[in-house]
């Protein structure tokens, strides 16, 4: 079920009118029960995986909470493994278990020791990253004495699986939510025209811009495809906005959704390509993923307190990882690796050239225009399907700049998708505001909100596509 | 205030539909200038009114029209047809009459590939000596056959036709049949003419803004997504194994006009002959296969070949040669349709053309003396590829 569907609408309209006529604890076990319900109609069968990793972080986070497992540096630290070693292993056979496989296969025959090929049909539980991350991230805070444990497991049973995130994020945190979700909640007027506004917005990015560019970027990246240079240059710039209008739109119907019921979620998406060099564009893209890498895993490795070296080492592998994050594939590998490298790269460079200089315009236009080419060749990476499609792309960008007479028309397409986007953007931008247009005057603000509408309504794409990010 | 709140509403909703009348205007304008619809000003000018048909194309139009698929050049004769211009019969000329409706006018592709001017080329390419064969395109978008017989006796006639052959398109020839069906009668009941006159009004107004045009396409894509409809889409309902009252009494009007434009065509002096044209999805598995579980949970088992057996079976007793074109166009390799509509492509009217000849040459159409009628044939026969 997702959120651009008729059935997602009905299931939310019933969800929210008989969440309206309840009080407070019975909203919370009425959100409970409709988030497994929607987990259920994409497979029953995985609510057992999703109560599992509940029950376990749950179970792990009181445990934390006694006295006595607090009072052993110990014992605290077995909860803790076993809690992270069991959703760990969850996670990585779900994911992982047929990569790993395939890859050991792959490195036998290489030298020439046939082992055979195991047959692993594993269904990957729709939202298992983003939940188990939740989780994780629960326990390890619970562990650090940095949130004390959740006494509600109805509470927390909803933190870990409420539907407007569960899928597709954001990741969210139990500092943010979890008093969200203990208090009784308002919801005010503005609730309302935030919530429509983010809901439309979203909408607008995932089915007016990401799902018209789709088909283009699939003809290009089609094996088949004899992709020129300017061909793979606009695929790639479609590509970019195709991603972040499918993520970032499902994340403002995730936060709008929510904020109908009351419950505010954290920004995702802040004009990730609007930054000037690779640290800014992580903290602007997917800020929820990245954000909890930092503070889950870049962080205990060391971060950057002992020396440059171990820096660097310490990006790379967080960088890594967090590319296997979103799939199990080398090319993710690969594209958390260019990450990685890129964000040393760009350390080394301020190291050089020192910080807190003033920067002309000039100059940071000039930072822009390479960090978005930059952050266009990762998402190239990402997209490709073979690290043969890698070569013969990357080969043709830098040898042959025709655009095929079928790519020639799609450059319309694309100008056409993006223009609307960029120019919010750019006016959210330049007020430093998401939140900008429901702001304006009565005046202007219908103008766009009407604008929106016959975009939505003329040219968006009702055919009800899947999200990217749910395979992740 | 209670007051002032009211009147802090009233102004929102007067805002918020001036906003939403300017930026229709505006949407509307840059779809128009954009094109690549059937509402688009330029398509919409190759039509009259007409007080007995109800529209038919304006003589000497001539536009563009562009789709994503296709950019086709349109050009209406004096006489109001799609074709060249028509001069009284030379001697040694044999004429072919071809009516139908989008499937014959075929704006997706230039005149030149059409059937009609195909089938001209092949015919003429083997003609015996000083006999000159004209095949002129009488198709006009949107007519079933009541519109066909009224096209018929008051444009098509005048052509001199040797042959008259009326394509039929199975899909929706019983439902524009069964809704056509009061011009063949004269009157309608004034209420049922009243609701009609209304429906008819929106459905014009609808088709004159490309903006409405869209939103009932979303409008339909959401109710068949929500599964909301009781019913399939209408032409659909020809495919059901169990069709409802409205395709079997379609049928019976079908086959009541097309037995007068018969007997018109053979009071002067012209044979008569039909060619059934499947629907895409007759020679598309897959497109049938997504049809057939959209349609079967709200209204039961459809059949792939329903509408072509009952228009089969209805002709049949006309007693004037028949061709069906579903064997040829399925023998054919893929691309014989174009992917956003349901028209042929110019392969697809290359297909057809060797079919027609071959029908024609089977049937002994091309005889002379045109004035004597064929022996009747029994059924319909099937063309080779």
């Amino acid at each position: 079920m997702v959120f651009n569907s008729i059935h997602f609408v009905a299931f939310f309209a019933l969800v929210y009118a008989v969440y309206r006529l309840l009080g407070h604890r019975a909203q919370n076990v009425w959100l409970l029960a409709a988030s497994y319900y929607f987990y259920a109609v994409w497979d029953w069968r995985f609510t057992g995986l999703l109560a599992a990793s509940t029950l376990v972080s749950f179970g792990a986070g009181r445990a934390l909470g006694r006295a006595d497992v607090r009072a052993s540096r110990g014992r605290s630290l077995r909860v803790l493994w076993a809690a992270l070693g069991f959703l760990l292993a969850v996670l990585g056979f779900f994911k992982y278990a047929g990569f790993f496989v395939d890859s050991a296969v792959w490195a036998f025959s290489s030298i020439g020791i046939d082992v055979g090929r195991p047959a692993l049909a594993i269904i990957l539980p729709l939202g298992i990253s983003f939940y188990t991350f939740m989780a994780m991230a629960y326990v390890v805070d619970v562990y650090r004495g940095e949130l004390a444990p959740v006494a509600s497991l109805t509470d927390y049973a909803l933190f870990v699986a409420y539907f407007p995130h569960l899928v597709a994020g954001p990741i969210l945190r139990a500092p943010a939510l979890m008093p969200q979700f203990a208090a009784p909640r308002t919801i005010r007027a503005s609730d309302w025209s935030t919530g429509a506004w983010l809901i439309a917005t979203g909408l607008f990015k995932k089915i007016v811009v990401a799902d018209n560019l789709s088909p283009m970027v699939d003809a290009v990246f089609a094996p088949a495809f004899p992709a020129a240079g300017g061909d793979v240059l606009i695929a790639t710039y479609a590509f970019a906005l195709q991603i972040y209008g499918d993520f970032a739109g499902y994340s403002d119907m995730a936060r709008g959704i929510s904020q109908l019921l009351g419950i505010e979620l954290n920004v995702n998406f802040r004009f990730p390509y609007a930054v000037t060099n690779p640290r800014e564009f992580w903290r602007h893209w997917h800020i929820s993923l990245s954000t909890w890498l930092r503070d889950y895993l870049y962080k205990p490795l060391g971060g950057s307190r002992r020396g440059a070296w171990a820096t660097n080492r310490n990006l790379l592998i967080t960088m890594v990882l967090g590319g296997l994050w979103h799939g199990a594939a080398w090319s993710f590998v690969l594209w958390g690796a260019y990450q990685g490298v890129w964000l040393i790269a760009h350390r080394g460079y301020e190291a050089l050239r020192g910080t807190g200089r003033r920067v002309s315009r000039v100059a940071s236009i000039g930072a822009w225009l390479v960090t978005l080419h930059l952050v266009c060749y990762g998402w190239l990476l990402f997209r490709a399907r073979s690290f043969g499609q890698i070569r013969s792309m990357s080969w043709a960008l830098l040898t042959d700049w025709r655009i095929s007479p079928e790519v020639v028309p799609e450059i319309r397409t694309l100008i056409g998708f993006a223009l609307p986007l960029v120019l919010l953007h750019a006016y959210e931008w330049w007020k430093d505001d998401l939140l900008a247009v429901p702001k304006l005057p009565l005046l202007p603000r219908y103008l766009v909100y009407g604008a929106l509408f016959y975009l939505i309504l003329l040219f968006g794409s009702f055919g009800g596509a899947q999200f990217i990010y749910f395979q992740f | 205030m209670p007051g002032s709140s009211w009147r802090l509403a009233v102004r929102r909703l007067l805002v918020a539909a001036l906003v939403l009348g300017g930026e229709f205007a505006a949407f509307e304008a840059f779809l128009r200038w954009q094109g690549g619809s059937e509402a688009a000003p330029a398509f919409q000018q190759l039509f009259m009114p007409d007080d007995a048909i109800g529209y038919r194309l304006r003589p000497g139009q001539s536009v563009v029209f562009t789709t994503r698929e296709f950019s086709t050049p349109i050009a209406i004769n004096a006489e109001g047809v799609r074709d060249l211009e028509i001069p009284s019969k030379p001697a040694g000329e044999r004429r072919i009459v071809v009516l139908g409706d989008s499937l014959v006018l075929a704006v997706q592709v230039p005149r030149e590939q059409t059937f009609c001017a195909r089938l001209q080329d092949r015919l003429n390419a083997a003609a015996p000596a000083g006999v000159r064969y004209r095949v002129i395109n009488a198709g006009v978008q949107g007519y079933g056959p009541v519109e066909e017989l009224l096209f018929y006796r008051r444009v098509a006639s005048r052509f001199e036709a040797d042959v008259v052959l009326v394509v039929t398109f199975v899909a929706n020839d019983a439902v524009e049949a069964y809704d056509a069906a009061w011009r063949l009668d004269g009157a309608r009941h004034p209420t049922v003419a009243a609701r009609d006159e209304t429906e008819r009004t929106v459905r014009r107004w609808t088709r004159r803004s490309m903006v409405l045009q869209v939103a009932r396409q979303r409008i339909e894509q959401l109710r068949d997504r929500a599964g909301a409809t009781a019913a399939p889409s209408r032409p659909v309902a020809s495919y059901l194994v169990a069709p409802p009252a409205f395709i079997t009494d379609g049928i019976g009007v079908a086959t009541r006009a097309l037995r007068t434009l018969v007997t018109d065509a053979r009071a002067a002096g012209a044979r008569p002959a039909i060619a059934l044209m499947p629907a895409r999805f007759q020679v598309d598995p897959a497109e049938y296969e997504r049809l057939r579980s959209a349609t079967e949970p709200i209204a039961g088992p459809i059949r792939l070949d329903a509408a072509t057996e009952r228009f089969t079976a209805a002709v049949a007793p006309l007693g004037v040669p028949t061709v069906d074109l579903l064997p040829a166009l399925r023998q054919a390799p893929h691309g014989q349709f174009f992917a956003e509509t349901v028209h042929l492509t110019a392969a697809g009217h290359e297909t057809v053309a060797a079919a027609l000849e071959a029908f024609l040459r089977r049937e002994h159409l091309l005889d002379l003396p045109a004035a004597t009628p064929p022996s009747p044939s029994p059924a319909a026969t099937a063309a080779g590829p």
